[in-house]
């Protein structure tokens, strides 16, 4: 039994311990070099939201606790930890993690698993103490987003799909890589009062193919909405120059394609301020200049 | 993926993973689904959002059946026109597969056409090809294609398919099932075969675009380049259209409530099949009246509208590219030069050489090229060896060595890639197999190839084949 005085002894002492641990908790191995992984790989289905499998992989705590199955981790030993199983199946495996072809680990973040369980899967063992583990790959420039992400407004993008029979379709896995307006499967459903309908996602669209709709220079303007829009194509639309001066606040728009439009040289002059638009197709039109010939181009 | 109902599969699951599009809606509807409805003939793809960047959104694949010989159209060959005539080195052809040459003495064959130098890189390509040099700039040339099959129905099963053995489904239906279609009244997966003045060719078998294992609706149908389309397409005289959409909307609710008590992946597929057939019906002679496109265009491909020439359907293939077809393949026949080599390969260029060109430049012109990729391909090479055995001389089915080219959709351009040994008998650097094209394809249109499986017959089944393919990394652009 602890005396009094001791126990006062020992106060100061393991908030001293204390401290030095939570400090330390930044030099882990784990925090520093397993925690970064799970993170961007795994938490997606197995953190606060989602917990697939009844696993969470969001804290050391909640990792060493296990899922559906038991443990995911049997300390000293990688190929009989699950967690170590599960990222190393081949891809095509039902079983394999991530699930749902997502990004895989690399061979490198696979090697990080193996060393760190095989040294103890410890939460403490300090950064430096673990050797041979693959070295950090330099921090990557974050993928740029190109768009708010779209899934708090899943809903609403599936409303007015089914209203305007139009697809929204993302263009990645990753929901920051913004939406394509697909309208092939049937232009002539999307007019321009479509275009005004899709004001509520426009900022999340960044292709249009509008080709062969009955987009007209007035429904244009709508495009304006269109705040972080790439690509453009008004192919064999009733689009004239009139209408292209309602694009100039497209600053991202890189390529825009006019084929066969109306459209003719004062139209392409109304582009020239666009900053960031890289490739302008204008066959089939009245634009001079250009080889519109099919048969020059062909030699 | 698994989208074969089993007894333990509940309807919303089924649902879910396979009868996508029209028997989709309605049944989800009545299970209180949300998911927004698609129409007509589009369906939404299993591989959804995609784990790739797409550059790829539609394939045109122009499929030169027979097997056209790179000796005379994309490997020049210097040595062998030096050693024309003399006996093959045995440590070439040893132990090695033969077609029709079994127990024949073999002999170097000269190419029999000179090469030319085209484009900005002065690649070199036979001068019977001059507009396909024109656009060799755009164009990724592989010199390193082989192929495990050296008879045409196994060598085309394998191009297509993956697999020499009937059965699979072919790589257009791989496409749309991963990626859905987009085209309401026009199929995802199109093939139309041409029609020329040639010598009688091999037939083309409709197993080539089978759906195989993958429910029917995303098999490929064939259109035709002259006479009707399609076939029986048109109405009787007495029967309106207001009448038939009557009908056909009568049969398809019979349909659906047949499907709602089995679940059978072709019940989903007769659905979509009844209403697309309709949909066909106005959407097809808009497609092929060729009225909207200009003298210039016909000129370009070098075609007159209706006649069932490969530089019509290249035409044809165009317009189906834009108007949301996932996958076109267009089959020219008669590169069979087991003889008279040097009679044929010239009419064989006349039909293809301006047309394969024009369509790469049309594509180009309209801004589609980026997003389409187009592919130009036998299902085999031929030999550096002569054939004597059926007239005057031509070359052997060939499996070791074989050229091809893509365009488009995400590859260089301008590229060379691979090479053969001096004889041109196997390929030596960068050697590329089938699988290796297909991954590479499924690559370019956002799919990973050794994630997209489908469970059959116990194994997780792919279009790269168990042997595993892997995407040709030196090609991407
Ligand atoms: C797209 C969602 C998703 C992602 C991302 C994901 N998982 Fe899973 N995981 C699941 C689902 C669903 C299950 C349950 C089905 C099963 O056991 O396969 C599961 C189960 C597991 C299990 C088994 C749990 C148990 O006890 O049964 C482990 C271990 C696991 N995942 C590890 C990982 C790891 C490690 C990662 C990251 C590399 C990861 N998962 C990423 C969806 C995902």
């Amino acid at each position: 039994m602890i005396s009094w005085p001791n126990f006062r002894r020992a106060v100061p002492a393991l908030a001293v311990l204390a401290a030095v641990v939570a400090a330390r908790a930044e030099d882990t191995f784990y925090a520093q070099r397993v925690a970064p992984i799970l993170e961007q790989k795994c938490v997606a289905c197995h953190g606060e939201k989602k917990q697939k499998g009844k696993l969470r992989l969001d804290s050391f705590a909640h990792l060493m606790r296990g899922g559906e199955g038991g443990g995911v981790v049997q300390s000293g030993d990688a190929k009989d930890s699950e967690l170590f199983i599960r990222v190393t199946l081949h891809p095509a495996d039902e079983d394999f993690m991530p699930a749902d072809s997502k990004p895989p680990l690399t061979p490198d973040e696979v090697k990080v698993l193996e060393l760190w369980i095989a040294a103890g899967a410890s939460a403490t063992a300090p950064l430096s103490s673990i050797k041979g583990a693959p070295a950090l790959a330099a921090p990557k420039a974050p993928v740029a987003a190109l768009a708010p992400d779209w899934q708090p407004r899943s809903a609403q993008i599936a409303r007015l799909e089914e209203e305007l029979g139009v697809r929204l379709v993302a263009r990645s896995h990753l929901p920051t890589d913004g939406l394509v307006l697909r309208t092939a499967g049937a232009p002539t459903r999307c007019d321009d009062a479509a275009l005004a309908k899709l004001a509520p996602v426009a900022d999340l669209i960044v292709e249009a193919e509008l080709a062969r709709t009955k987009i007209t220079d007035a429904g244009l303007v709508w495009l304006a909405t269109f705040s972080n829009l790439r690509a453009l194509d008004l192919t064999r639309t009733r689009v004239t120059s009139a209408g292209l001066g309602s694009l100039a606040s497209l600053g991202k728009l890189e390529s825009l394609n006019l084929t066969s439009t109306g459209v003719d040289d004062a139209g392409v002059a109304r582009l020239k301020d666009l900053p960031a638009l890289r490739k302008t197709w204008v066959f089939d039109t009245r634009v001079t200049g250009v080889t519109a010939d099919p048969a020059a181009s062909a030699k | 993926m698994n989208f074969l109902p089993t007894a333990a599969q509940t309807r919303r699951a089924f649902l879910g993973r396979v009868s996508q599009g029209v028997g989709a809606v309605a049944l989800a509807s009545l299970l209180g689904k949300t998911s927004p409805p698609l129409h007509g003939a589009a369906a939404r793809g299993v591989v959804d959002p995609l784990p790739l960047p797409q550059r790829a959104k539609r394939v045109i694949w122009l499929t030169m059946a027979g097997g056209p010989s790179q000796f005379e159209t994309f490997d020049p060959k210097p040595k062998l026109a030096q050693l024309h005539g003399e006996a093959m080195p045995e440590s070439l052809t040893r132990g090695q597969q033969l077609a029709q040459l079994q127990g024949q003495r073999l002999v170097c064959h000269a190419p029999q056409f000179p090469f030319a130098k085209f484009g900005k890189n002065q690649t070199e390509i036979c001068s019977l090809f001059p507009h396909i040099g024109s656009v060799v700039d755009d164009i990724c040339l592989i010199r390193s294609m082989t192929t495990d099959a050296i008879n045409h129905d196994p060598a085309h099963m394998f191009m297509n398919t993956g697999s020499q053995i009937a059965g699979r489904p072919s790589m257009g239906a791989w496409v749309n099932y991963g990626l859905g279609s987009e085209a309401e009244n026009l199929p995802g997966f199109v093939v139309m075969v041409s029609t020329g003045p040639g010598r009688s060719p091999q037939p083309i078998a409709t197993r080539q675009w089978s759906s195989g294992f993958l429910p029917s609706r995303f098999q490929g149908v064939q259109l035709h380049g002259r006479g009707d389309a399609v076939h029986y397409l048109a109405n009787p005289g007495h029967v309106s259209r207001a009448q038939q959409r009557t009908d056909v909307t009568a049969i398809n609710a019979l349909n659906r409530q047949h499907d709602a008590f089995v679940h059978d992946p072709e019940i989903a597929t007769r659905i979509a099949q009844y209403e697309l057939a309709f949909q066909l019906q106005a959407s097809v002679p808009e497609l092929t009246d060729l009225r909207g496109e200009d003298a210039r265009t016909l000129a370009l491909y070098g075609c007159a509208p209706g006649d069932g020439s490969f530089a019509a359907n290249c035409l044809l293939a165009r317009r189906l590219a834009e108007r949301g077809v996932r996958f076109i393949q267009l089959y020219h026949r008669d590169w069979d030069h087991h003889s008279q080599l040097r009679e044929e390969m010239p009419l064989k260029a006349q039909e293809t050489d301006r047309a394969s060109a024009a369509l790469i430049t049309d594509l180009k012109q309209r801004g589609m090229l980026d997003d389409t990729l187009v592919v130009w391909t036998g299902e085999f090479g031929r030999t550096p060896m002569s054939q004597q055995t059926k007239g005057t001389a031509g070359r052997d089915h060939h499996n070791k060595s074989m050229s091809l080219w893509l365009a488009g959709g995400g590859v260089q351009r301008g590229l060379v890639y691979g090479a053969t040994d001096e004889f041109g008998y196997a390929a030596t650097e960068n050697i590329c197999t089938v699988h290796d094209l297909h991954a590479t394809m499924l690559h370019l249109l956002g799919i990973r190839h050794d994630a997209f499986t489908v469970k059959f017959q116990g194994l997780d089944a792919k279009l790269t084949g168990v042997e595993g393919g892997r995407v040709i990394q030196g090609i991407l652009g």
